[in-house]
C-alpha cells in the first residue's frame, strides 16, 4: 500500500529502511577509517518519524552551532542528505587530515572547510551508493554545500524541502564511535514521500 | 540595549516551528534558529498585545487547509483574526519580519535553494494585502536568526551566531 504520509509506514518497511541506514552509514564509517586511519564504528542506526519541534529536541535543541554539509538527491529519487559535524568530530577530521585542533567553530577557515565539506561529502556518496546498489536504482548527487550555523536552521531545510507533503520529519541514519568514543557526526537522509513508496517497492516490502 | 527589553516580570514564551504565540503587556516572545522560515511579529501598539509566528513555506496548499501557522498565507491571516478577537483593530496593527536566509549555497533543484526569497515575497505580499504596514525587517542573507519579541514595547531583538545582538 502507498503511504502518502510517514507515519503510516508499517513495522516492516521501518525495519527495512533501518537495514538501509545500517548499511549506508556502516559503508560510511568505513570509508571514514580509511581516509582518516582510525578505527571508525558506527552506533545503532535509527529510522525516526517526527514533528518538527520534535526533532529540534532530538538534535539537541535549535541554537547549537554545528557544522552541515547538505547535498540534494536526484535521479530516480529525490531527497536531501545531511551530515552534521560537532566540534569533536571536526577535531578528529582536522587533526588526521591537517593536524591541527580548533577551539570554536569561528577558527574554521577555508582549508578547514574544505576538508569538511570533503569528508562530509564522501561519507554521503558512500551512503547513497550503498542505497542505490541495494534498490538496483540510479541517483544523482549535487554538488556539496556547506554552513556552519544554528543546527535548528540546518536541520529545517529537508523540513522545508517536503513540508508541504507532510507535517513530519522522516530520517535515516546514525552516529560514528571513533577509537571507542562517540563523535557526534549524523548522517541523516530524509526522502519526499513519493521516493520513499518508489525505494520501499524496489526493496520488495512494498506491493 | 534600551530599557524594558527584558522580561523582567513577564513570562518568556516559546513560539515553535509552524507555530504562533499571543502575549499582551509583558513577557517576551522567542522563536528559535529561523533559517529560510520566517518569524512574523504583529502588534498593536494602543493596547500592547503582540503576536510571533514561525512559518515555513509561502502558500498553504493542502486539502483542508490545517496547521495554517506553517504558511505565510494562512498563518497571518488567521493571527489577524485571533488578534482581532482580543481587542486588537486591525487598522492600528503594524508588523516586525526577519527570516528567510538561504541556508545553503546549493546547485541543483532551484525550488529548494531559494525558498527563504519566496518566503520573504509571500509575507510581504500578505501583509500588503491586509493592509498591514511593516515597521523594521531584517531579512535574507545566509544565517539563521533567533527571534525575540516584547509586545510591551513592540521591540524585536535579533541574535544570530557570531554577531551582536539586532534591534528590530
Amino acid at each position: 500500500m502507498e503511504i502518502k504520509n510517514y507515519d503510516e509506514l508499517t513495522t516492516l518497511e521501518i525495519d527495512t529502511l533501518r537495514e538501509i541506514g545500517s548499511i549506508g552509514t556502516g559503508n560510511a564509517a568505513s570509508a571514514l577509517s580509511t581516509m582518516l586511519d582510525r578505527e571508525i564504528r558506527i552506533t545503532l542506526p535509527e529510522v525516526r518519524i517526527m514533528g518538527y519541534n520534535e526533532a529540534i529536541d532530538w538534535i539537541g535543541g535549535p541554537e547549537a552551532i554545528t557544522a552541515g554539509v547538505l547535498v540534494h538527491i536526484g535521479g530516480q529519487m529525490s531527497g536531501v542528505m545531511l551530515a552534521t559535524q560537532s566540534l569533536e568530530f571536526i577535531n578528529l577530521v582536522l587533526d588526521s587530515m591537517l593536524s591541527e585542533h580548533i577551539e570554536d567553530y569561528s577558527q574554521l577557515g577555508e582549508i578547514e572547510l574544505s576538508a569538511l565539506v570533503e569528508i562530509g561529502n564522501i561519507m554521503i556518496s558512500t551512503f547513497i551508493n550503498a542505497l542505490a546498489g541495494l534498490a538496483d536504482i540510479k541517483l544523482e548527487l549535487t554538488v556539496p554545500s556547506i554552513t556552519v550555523d544554528m543546527q535548528g536552521a540546518i536541520l529545517a531545510v529537508p523540513m522545508v524541502a517536503y513540508g508541504g507533503q507532510s507535517d513530519y520529519l522522516m530520517t535515516i541514519g546514525g552516529n560514528f564511535v571513533c577509537d571507542g568514543k562517540e563523535v557526534p557526526c549524523r548522517l541523516l537522509l530524509s526522502p519526499d514521500i513519493r521516493s520513499l513508496n518508489f525505494l520501499l517497492r524496489k526493496l520488495g516490502v512494498m506491493e | 540595549m534600551a530599557g524594558g527589553t527584558s522580561a523582567a516580570n513577564g513570562q518568556k514564551v516559546t513560539v515553535g516551528i509552524a507555530d504562533m504565540k499571543i502575549l499582551q503587556w509583558d513577557g517576551e516572545l522567542i522563536t528559535y534558529a529561523l533559517g529560510s522560515c520566517i518569524g512574523i511579529c504583529l502588534w498593536d501598539p494602543n493596547i500592547k498585545l503582540g503576536a510571533l509566528i514561525h512559518i515555513m513555506l509561502p502558500i498553504n496548499m493542502e486539502a483542508g487547509r490545517k496547521n495554517t501557522m506553517k504558511y505565510a498565507d494562512t498563518g497571518i491571516k488567521e493571527t489577524i483574526n485571533l488578534l482581532v478577537g482580543r481587542g486588537a483593530r486591525k487598522d492600528r496593527l503594524v508588523a516586525k519580519i526577519a527570516g528567510g536566509a538561504k541556508m545553503f549555497e546549493v546547485v541543483g533543484p532551484s525550488n529548494l535553494g531559494n525558498i527563504g526569497e519566496r518566503n520573504i515575497e509571500s509575507v510581504k505580499m500578505n501583509l500588503r494585502k491586509e493592509g498591514i504596514r511593516i515597521i523594521s525587517e531584517n531579512v535574507g542573507g545566509s544565517v539563521a536568526r533567533t527571534l525575540s519579541f516584547y509586545p510591551a514595547t513592540g521591540i524585536g531583538e535579533i541574535r544570530a551566531y557570531g554577531q551582536p545582538v539586532i534591534t528590530l
